[in-house]
């Protein structure tokens, strides 16, 4: 996010872009990543479900997946020629057993 | 704000990734790991049981009790009369641990059994069909093999570790993973020791008479009778072919100068 | 060995078919959005200001997609092996855009001229027949309020 970002596309998860002005809208711009875990990191997960803590291999999975799905809905977005997107939303949800869609999604704008 | 219809670039959310070269991808990559394990198991396995002492392996198995699990007649003058001929191809393996014990089996096929703990079964079939002493001391040397080779420990280890490793990566249940290992070593061997196990019934019987003639008289009545099956059969199955067996055997023979010829010996005592 | 054949065959009947209804659906699922290229969606809730609403409801499509073998078996070597499962992306794809396009057609039939404050969600419907484990099908749900404007 932080290099889509850099590049000059600007995220927002408000209406509008703090301190800028929507001046033409296009549409609404998707991205996705479909991802599962593989044994290692289940079993991982099995024995801290024991002890408790924060599992940081599926932290870091869903991290990388929620980069890559926001990624491909700024190039999404860039191919548009929009220079923002703004109402930015993201949804999780599990499509098969032992894997995870991360799904980001918002509106496609140009701002000034 | 002003509204401009635009449509974004195509494939974006999708990979270029033909979905057939993922799934060979994938079955490949398993493959490999899955071959990789079994070696590994194989390996340490084998390591392991260089350090267990055949005799420490016999008593363990002693106290098996596999006799319990099938019914076989151990003291009609028929089974007292094989342990006799167990003994006597037994005392050409000079380092034997084993107290062989000997039994027959009621069953409708020909067949013999090594049963971890020294358990010797022919089946009543064979003890019929069987045309001389010679191949019936053929069959029981392969079951001796067996036990020289140290197959059933062998075997145990290896469905052990398997079964271990499948339910650690796949949580499968504790108590199927103890009915599948027994399964695994009552199942039978692999054809390279069944091989192992022939090479050394071979060299038995020539201790015990002398020559090899009509050693493999059974497995020649069975390819006659059962039509060789080809290649593709004898792959499948856990045992090689006669064909195989018939073949390698005489190439042993003619290797170490073991006459093929020589006179049958009876059956006295054994119908 | 039969087993493995069987399953091989299987497997490239349903790749064939999948695939075949895959290319079928893209085509009319392209058609569609060109023809409603037209129709503003947007997933904020900010009225233009040149509009002006006459009325508005809600509106909604959504679509549930089933899981061919082909695409079944993939993911389940994934989940040993993990990493991303290409060949649902597409699965995805094209049922979120059939959820949205149906939400559009259903403003639009209702009289609505755009649809603002888009949201989708999915869901995974479990097979009773694996004792809930198995995937039956994936359902998307696209919803917005649709606003009829005065012209």
């Amino acid at each position: 996010m932080v290099a889509a970002q850099q590049t000059g596309l600007i995220l927002s998860n408000t209406e509008t872009v703090p301190g800028r002005r929507i001046v033409e809208f296009y549409g609404v711009v998707t991205g996705n990543t479909v991802r599962a875990k593989h044994v290692g990191r289940d079993i991982m997960a099995g024995l801290k479900n024991i002890v408790g803590g924060e599992l940081k291999g599926y932290t870091e999975l869903l991290h990388d997946s929620r980069e890559e799905a926001t990624a491909r809905m700024v190039e999404q977005a860039r191919s548009m020629g929009a220079n923002a997107v703004v109402n930015v939303r993201y949804a999780t949800s599990s499509v098969a057993q032992g894997a995870a869609e991360l799904f980001a999604y918002g509106t496609a704008v140009r701002v000034e | 704000m002003k509204f401009t219809p635009r449509t974004p670039r195509e494939g974006i959310n999708v990979s270029d990734v033909h979905p057939l070269a993922e799934a060979a991808t994938l079955i490949a990559g398993l493959s490999a790991i899955l071959v990789a394990i079994a070696l590994v198991i194989v390996f340490f396995v084998d390591l392991v049981i260089l350090f267990l002492p055949p005799k420490l392996e016999a008593r363990l198995f002693q106290n098996l009790v596999a006799e319990q699990l099938l019914s076989a007649e151990y003291d009609t003058p028929q089974a007292r009369a094989l342990q006799g001929r167990v003994d006597s191809l037994a005392e050409q393996w000079p380092d034997n641990p084993y107290q062989f014990r000997a039994g027959i089996l009621l069953a409708e096929q020909p067949n013999a059994l090594a049963l971890p703990g020294g358990i010797i079964l022919v089946t009543n079939t064979l003890l019929q069909q069987a045309e001389s002493e010679n191949e019936l001391a053929f069959i029981i040397g392969h079951e001796i093999g067996h036990f020289k080779n140290r197959d059933h420990i062998r075997q145990l280890g290896r469905a052990a570790l398997l079964g271990l490793l499948a339910a650690a990566l796949l949580g499968q249940n504790v108590d199927s993973l103890s009915g599948s290992v027994v399964g695994l070593t009552m199942g039978g061997f692999s054809r390279s020791q069944e091989s192992a196990a022939d090479e050394f019934g071979l060299q038995l019987v020539h201790g015990t008479y002398g020559h090899v003639a009509h050693a493999w008289r059974f497995f020649e009545r069975v390819a006659e009778r059962e039509g060789d099956l080809g290649p593709f059969a004898s792959f499948a199955a856990s045992h090689p072919s006669p064909g195989d067996r018939i073949e390698r055997m005489a190439r042993l023979a003619e290797r170490n100068g073991w006459p093929l010829n020589g006179p049958a010996t009876g059956l006295d005592g054994l119908r | 060995m039969f087993e493995i054949v069987a399953t091989l065959v299987l497997l490239m009947v349903t790749f064939f078919i999948g695939n075949w209804l895959e290319k079928r659906h893209y085509a009319d699922i392209r058609e569609r959005e060109h023809r409603l290229r037209e129709f503003p969606v947007v997933t904020f809730k900010t009225i233009p200001a040149t509009w002006r609403v006459e009325s508005s409801q809600l509106a909604q499509g959504s679509v549930v997609v089933s899981v061919d073998y082909f695409k079944r078996f993939v993911a389940g070597l994934r989940g040993i092996l993990g990493g991303r499962i290409k060949t649902y992306e597409p699965l995805l794809d094209r049922a979120r855009r059939e959820a949205l396009l149906r939400m559009i057609e259903a403003a639009k039939s209702d009289g609505c001229d755009a649809v603002i404050n888009v949201r989708l969600e999915t869901s995974r419907l479990a097979s009773s027949r694996q004792g809930g484990k198995g995937t039956a099908g994936v359902e998307i749900l696209a919803y917005g309020t649709g606003l009829r404007l005065a012209q």
